[in-house]
């Protein structure tokens, strides 16, 4: 890949090594850049799994998440001379392959026009109107979730619940709360402010809280 | 100063960043406060820990090996010096009839 001026790396604060010892990030983007596949290849390696599951959660289908990852890939090879550094090479590996995912669900009819004009409607705790919990929100389940679990009972009430979320509010939950993503991360892939990711996240988790709720406060089958 | 958190409202609120410990000291210690006086809450803040958990637990994926093999091959394609990975037994079926497009699972 041909060297240009768009290449040349602002002063930065130099890179924190790596508990690992291999390069970080930032060394083998500048050797990618100079026609190193080798290092493209350990950029690959390194953040192909995030990749594949914010692709997942977003086309919410393995096949169209591999072909996002390829397409993400690929793209940020061929974008690689205009990365100049100043963000996480994560976050802007991110926010491609989300662009990708979404021109994918738009071709495909499924994505919403825009990320925050969902009707939003989330369950939540009740509140008094003096604003104290309201006891059908205050049920102790949460020592009782183990024994649950290993009937798979639970499991397909987290997988109705979540699937019931509005589509903004559960890609949100799933790369933090699942997947491990920072919320600058989620922010910069999803094009949101961190204030509105942490509000959907907050919300999500309400919600889901109050379906789980539900699940325990059921005669068990 | 931050003004004593009396309902439990404001303490739900709170929650999402409290647990990530993100919350202003003066807060987390006024959301404290409210929970060694507030049972309620105390059981609101299990659950919704408990919420995260279970959900990680139920839901939680990794990217498959066959995938792995089929990108490293893809990008082998159309990136110059990208190295292959071998392919396992399983990939190397999948790879005898691709094309250089995106390959269905």
């Amino acid at each position: 890949m041909a060297d240009t001026p768009q290449m040349q790396q602002q002063a930065l604060a130099p890179e924190e090594p790596r508990a690992d010892g291999q390069p970080g990030d930032r060394e083998l983007v500048e050797r990618a850049q100079k026609g190193d596949g080798a290092a493209f290849a350990q950029l690959v390696e390194r953040h192909q799994r995030q990749l594949y599951r914010l692709a997942l959660r977003m086309t919410g289908s393995e096949a169209d998440a591999q072909e996002v990852l390829q397409e993400a890939f690929l793209n940020a090879y061929q974008k690689l001379p205009l990365f100049r550094g100043e963000a996480q090479f994560s976050s802007w590996l991110y926010r491609i392959a989300a662009n990708s995912a979404l021109m994918r669900l738009r071709r495909k009819r499924r994505a919403p026009d825009s990320l925050s004009d969902q009707a939003l409607e989330l369950s939540g705790p009740r509140f008094s109107a003096e604003g104290y919990l309201e006891p059908t929100s205050s049920s102790d389940w949460s020592q009782r979730a183990d024994e649950r679990m290993m009937s798979g009972e639970l499991g397909a009430a987290i997988n109705k619940a979540v699937e019931q979320l509005p589509d903004d509010y559960r890609t949100v939950f799933l790369l933090k709360d699942v997947d491990g993503l920072s919320n600058e991360d989620i922010a910069q892939a999803l094009d949101l402010t961190v204030p509105a990711v942490k509000s959907r996240l907050h919300r999500a988790r309400l919600a889901l809280r109050e379906k789980l709720g539900e699940f325990f406060d059921a005669p068990a089958k | 100063m931050t003004s004593p958190i009396e309902h439990c409202k404001e303490c739900v609120d709170l929650l999402g960043e409290y647990i990530e410990g993100t919350l202003q000291p003066e807060q987390a210690k006024a959301l404290e406060d409210h929970l060694s006086l507030c049972p309620p809450c105390i059981t609101f803040v299990r659950t919704y820990r408990a919420t995260r958990k279970l959900c990680r637990a139920a839901l939680v994926t990794d990217m498959p090996h066959e995938l792995m093999s089929s990108l490293s091959s893809f990008l082998g394609k159309h990136v110059p010096g990208f190295p292959c990975s071998k392919p396992d037994s399983s990939a190397v079926a999948m790879e005898a009839t691709a094309d250089i497009g995106p390959k269905k699972v």
